[in-house]
């Protein structure tokens, strides 16, 4: 949570004398809450003066305008001006040429130029509040002028000082400090100060009120709950209720609060001065003693936002004898509300339970400062230090008396809680462990630890056997939790860069996972074949899905996805790609693209399998599937696997009939590559034919021979013959093969395809095939009629077996 | 005879003079300084002449054809010259033609990035491993130190998954952070421990500087002595193999449930050296001089505990950052909406 601190507000509490805001935001950023940015105050007000009107004028064409001469000290300006409530000898707010103003209020600065209103000169502009970012502190109607001797009736004024020093803020720069969620603490300005103090080691002025004096009337407050565990309340008759002085608007808007009235703004200032929330009920319209309880099943209640809420019975209440008057620890009800007429007001101080707050408000969408406080978790021992503060303020402020006792009910007492840690575990967790030569140099002595957590309030703090032990202070009893926060605390007023770094050389206990090198592996590969690797989201919508016909119900759901396209995990990577490579068709007709993710699979009773999947996909050519099966085989070969077959894939809904294959390993498929079938291209509405091939990475590492063995050369050369033959269309490359191979030829060392030819000289439904048969002997060179003759065996066994003719 | 040899120098170096083809210069070669040509024919003569006039009309005749024979390999070398020149300035080419189109292809940039990131963890002793995206509410928080009821919980907007709750483990949810793999990590009980896990992770929020899927990088070293100052150590040669040379890491308190201390870890910014400003300006990249890269701490001791340890025996680190935000964070790499990473957009996959 963000706070914004006023510099000379924090310097209440801790003397910094001699320090600018620039040192604080450093020192505190690396021993405490991060400063995140600072906004020195004033500056927006550059050429905007106080001026005193001399003179007012009708204006000749306008009977809304007014022509003034306003007195800036150094000269006398004349100034057209449409303020309502404009009048001589007034004090006003000049904005002189180059200064920047919001125009009615509205919309971005602009800088004042030298203008003609309606035929009259005007060399500035008198100001409204809204005008000067002021409307908070002052309001005030349509086209009324902030008249500054009637908002500070007490000072004097002189012409020409510029606004910010007469509103004493030039000085000041307000610093926007991140504080983490477990530090409620430090979210007031007292907290802060608390932590600039020790950082900085300078002396710290905690808030001290004056004790209240009870009052002779009785207070009844109860605790109905065990989600409050402390409520305090105390009744002051006889206030008034009004604005508040300029000193306390002005520390609450330099806090991003508006200013109400003298009562809300007492509360308001207190939480923010000691992070402690407070309320203040109009006395008259409470009906009866107050309790914290549960809400009843049905109640509603307006609150000071002027909205109704339904509460249920989980929610915490502040209630009269007749009805809620607080969503307690939230906000509070309208019809108790403090209002200028309140003359008796009861204020209230009182602990909830965090996660209480933190639910009921998610639930009814409220939140406010208050609540962001409390869900943070606060301690019961505040109480009455704000209370004793609000009345102290209130007496001052507002006037008044007590009138009642301190009602004061607890039921959870609290009980301080002493973190105990050994003093060399403590330096073993921060510098490591140290050799006799270089222990006295990095370490920090038990008396240095004292001092750092006494500073921070801890008490009593003392070192016994080596262990050091200390008493958590009641607004830090949330956070430290376990004795290992000690080292925290310890560790960062001494400075996190006097810790020298050390490189700890060494190696794992674990070996490198053996698919992470390999999936590595894959990818590389992949690059080198041209492929462009894509990556989507794990989960698809439910439309991909069942265009890719892949039924929803099998695939693991998202409960809250964050719309209908992040629903499923995804089953397969195919739908991702074919989506992917449609979207990209239009700029890239040709694509060769690959992913390689985890898909997701439904266990029973289990989490879900996550398998790496590999898909591929290709488009740009009539050959496609030709293409894409050629670079599959180029992985194989790669990964030194050796294929049985290619089995043709018919009957599968992804894939065309006739184009679509499957590479058996040890009676298993490995892969499968072919064309998208067409009839769901379409549904993508793809340009031309797309070729993919799909398999799963735990497969394909299983039967990867990544040992290569080596075979001598061959002594002997080879002799080479092509052999043609002009067989049936639908006779395949494979049975030519067979057919050459079962020949059985001790000569014959290799067979490979090269060609395939249709056309002239070749009889229609007919197709000649072309193989390289590679002879050798691994003892001599042949002879040329060796090699004729085994090639001629060859030749007439095809011939016969498989119908062929020659070209 | 001596005439006769002065005769025959000019009939060559005439007949010579014609010559301009390789071949011709070879027929040339033959006629007159072959076995059988004129000059071998004239030496036969030799023999009849007075032992006297023998050994001067012998030097005349050698002097002709080392001449002869200087001139051939000068006319040859000119010849071969020409021949080349001739030839190669056929053969010359427009080079300002654009070279073959090779379409080369394209790993991702996340993979990129993990590989560039499992490269420098590799070579400082860390491992990489592989955890479950879709884990057990255990593992995601419980045994992070994040008990049910505790604020922390909302903070990452989990994606929950429509399956049963299991007994022990709790919810099925998609991982927020790869810190899931800290307790199962150690519950391998393979010291030292010395991980670094890269995987996707899970949030639910979409902007320009939000995925819901999005990849983070875990580190976690657990043994016996480790120290804040061996986060430091690994923190600053991380930075400086990633970021180069001249950036340095500062720590800040910050708090995460799963650690204790906590830091946060800023990198001087690579625009401003560090200055926050940039010629009198204040930086655009920075915060006053420092980039914020991401959480770190030393393991909790309930943590260690979760996993079965003793925090009086072990201690370690953890830190755990977002890889598309660190990628960012390199010069040149200012991706302005992180949407872009996994839009598939070929013009984008290809500009890595």
């Amino acid at each position: 949570m963000n706070i914004l601190a006023s510099f000379e507000w924090i310097k209440e509490y801790v003397d910094l004398e001699g320090v600018t805001p620039e040192q604080v935001a450093s020192r505190l950023s690396l021993s405490g809450p991060g400063v995140e940015r600072l906004y020195p105050q004033g500056t927006e007000w550059d050429r905007i003066v106080i001026g005193h009107v001399t003179t007012v004028e009708a204006h000749p064409q306008a009977d809304k305008l007014r022509i003034t001469s306003v007195d800036v000290g150094s000269k006398t300006l004349r100034i057209v001006c449409g303020g309502s409530n404009v009048k001589v000898d007034q004090w006003v707010v000049v904005a002189m040429l180059g200064a920047r103003v919001k125009w009615h209020g509205e919309g971005e600065l602009v800088e004042l130029k030298p203008i003609e209103i309606r035929g009259a000169a005007s060399e500035g502009m008198i100001c409204a509040a809204n005008e000067v970012g002021l409307f908070d502190a002052f309001p005030h109607g349509e086209a009324e002028i902030l008249d500054v001797g009637e908002v500070f009736p007490e000072r004097a004024f002189i012409a020409g000082q510029p606004l910010a020093a007469f509103l004493e803020v030039q000085k000041d720069t307000v610093l926007d400090i991140e504080v983490t969620t477990n530090r409620p603490d430090a979210m007031c300005m007292q907290g802060l100060a608390r932590e600039i103090a020790v950082v900085l080691d300078r002396p710290f002025k905690p808030v001290v009120p004056m004790p209240i004096e009870e009052g002779e009337k009785t207070l009844n407050v109860s605790i109905n709950t065990e989600d409050c565990q402390r409520f305090m309340a105390v009744r002051v008759d006889g206030v008034t209720v009004a604005h508040s002085p300029w000193w306390l608007k002005r520390r609450l808007l330099s806090a991003g609060i508006r200013p109400i009235n003298t009562l809300v703004d007492i509360g308001n200032y207190v939480m923010l001065e000691l992070g402690q929330p407070m309320h203040a009920y109009d006395a008259d319209k409470v009906n009866g003693s107050l309790t914290a309880k549960k809400a009843e099943a049905g109640q509603a209640m307006k609150a000071l936002d002027g909205k109704t809420y339904d509460l249920d019975t989980t929610m915490l209440v502040i209630a009269d004898e007749e009805k809620p008057v607080a969503i307690a620890g939230i906000m509070g009800g309208e019809e108790t509300a403090i209002t200028l007429e309140t003359t008796s007001v009861v204020f209230e101080a009182a602990t909830f339970n965090e996660v209480n707050i933190r639910r009921t408000s998610r639930k009814l969408h409220l939140t406010s400062e208050s609540q962001s406080l409390f869900e943070k978790g606060l301690s019961t021992e505040a109480l009455p230090i704000a209370l004793a503060r609000a009345v102290e303020l209130c007496l001052t402020l507002a006037g008044g008396r007590v009138v009642t006792n301190i009602a004061d009910q607890q039921t959870l007492p609290y009980k301080a809680v002493a973190r105990a840690m050994h003093v060399e575990k403590i330096n073993e967790l921060i510098f490591g462990k140290q050799d006799s030569e270089t222990l006295s140099k990095n370490t920090i002595s038990s008396e240095d630890m004292e001092a750092i957590l006494t500073r921070l309030g801890f008490e009593p703090v003392g070192t016994k056997n080596g262990v050091l032990s200390a008493c958590v202070p009641w607004w830090r009893a949330h956070d430290i939790e376990a004795d290992r926060d000690l080292v925290e605390e310890i560790a960062r007023i001494y400075g996190y860069v006097n810790i020298p770094p050390h490189f700890p050389a060494g190696i794992s206990g674990s070996t490198r996972d053996p698919s992470l090198v390999f999936e590595d592996r894959l990818k590389t590969l992949l690059k080198g074949l041209g492929f462009t690797e894509l990556m989507s989201y794990s989960f698809v919508s439910r439309e991909l899905l069942e265009r890719a016909q892949i039924n929803p119900e099998v695939c693991l759901r998202v409960q809250n996805p964050l719309s209908n396209d992040f629903e499923y995990m995804r089953p397969s990577l195919m739908p991702s790609l074919i989506q992917a490579v449609s979207e990209n068709q239009e700029r890239f007709p040709r694509q060769y693209v690959f992913e390689l993710s985890n898909v997701y699979q439904q266990k029973k009773g289990d989490l879900p399998a996550e398998q790496p999947e590999l898909v591929l996909g290709l488009t740009g050519a009539s050959d496609a599937w030709n293409r894409l099966k050629g670079r599959v085989e180029a992985i194989f070969r790669e990964c030194g696997i050796q294929v049985d077959a290619w089995r043709r894939l018919e009957n599968d809904p992804w894939w065309h009939p006739g184009r679509s294959m499957q590479a058996m390993v040890n009676g298993n498929v490995l892969a499968t590559v072919g064309e998208w079938h067409p009839r769901l291209a379409e549904r993508w509405k793809l340009n031309a034919p797309l070729a993919v091939a799909q398999m799963r990475v735990a497969d394909l590492l299983a039967v990867t021979q990544f040992s290569k063995t080596y075979k001598p050369l061959p002594l002997f050369p080879e002799s080479t013959r092509d052999l043609a033959l002009v067989v049936d269309e639908a006779l395949t490359i494979e049975t030519v093969q067979r057919v050459i191979e079962e020949a059985n030829e001790p000569l014959l060392r290799d067979v490979a395809w090269f060609d395939v030819y249709r056309g002239q000289g070749v009889a229609p439904g007919r197709k000649s095939l072309a193989f390289h048969l590679v002879f050798s002997h691994p003892e001599r060179t042949l002879e040329t009629a060796e090699v004729d003759t085994a090639f001629a065996r060859i030749r007439r066994l095809c011939v016969e077996q498989l119908n062929a003719g020659e070209r | 005879m001596q005439q006769k040899l002065e005769q025959l120098k000019q009939d060559a170096l005439r007949a010579l003079q014609s010559v301009t083809a390789p071949d011709a210069l070879e027929a040339w070669e033959v006629a007159f300084l072959g076995r059988r040509g004129a000059l071998a024919t004239l030496m036969k003569g030799l023999a009849t002449v007075s032992p006297e006039e023998r050994p001067l009309l012998g030097a005349k005749a050698n002097e002709v054809k080392l001449g002869l024979e200087q001139t051939l390999v000068e006319v040859k070398t000119k010849i071969e010259g020409a021949r080349w020149e001739k030839k190669l300035e056929e053969e010359r080419v427009d080079i300002t033609q654009p070279g073959q189109l090779i379409e080369t292809g394209h790993l991702h940039i996340m993979t990129q990035a993990i590989r560039e990131i499992t490269e420098i963890f590799e070579r400082a002793g860390f491992v990489r491993s592989r955890h479950p995206e879709v884990d057990w509410d255990y593992y995601a928080f419980e045994a992070l130190n994040m008990p049910k009821d505790h604020p922390a919980r909302d903070e990452w907007e989990t994606f929950f998954m429509d399956a049963p709750i299991d007994e022990k483990m709790g919810k099925m949810v998609l991982t927020p952070h790869t810190s899931n793999a800290q307790v199962r990590e150690l519950q391998k009980r393979e010291f030292p421990v010395r991980m670094i896990n890269i995987g996707k992770c899970y949030r639910r929020q979409i902007d320009s500087t939000h995925v819901p899927m999005f990849h983070q990088f875990e580190g976690l070293y657990v043994d016996k002595g480790v120290s804040v100052a061996d986060l430091r150590g690994i923190l600053d040669y991380f930075v400086k193999a990633f970021f180069g040379p001249t950036r340095v890491t500062r720590l800040r308190p910050f708090h995460f449930r799963f650690t204790e201390p906590s830091f946060e870890i800023d990198i001087s910014c690579g625009v401003c050296q560090g200055t926050g400003r940039v010629d009198g300006q204040k930086c655009r990249m920075c915060k006053r001089g420092w980039l914020e890269l991401g959480g770190a701490g030393m393991v909790h001791p309930n943590v260690l505990h979760a996993a079965g340890l003793s925090d009086a025996e072990y201690s370690g680190f953890a830190f755990g950052w977002g890889v598309e935000r660190t990628y960012s964070m390199k010069e040149g790499m200012n991706i302005d909406d992180l949407r872009t990473i996994y839009k598939n957009d070929v013009r984008f996959l290809q500009q890595f």
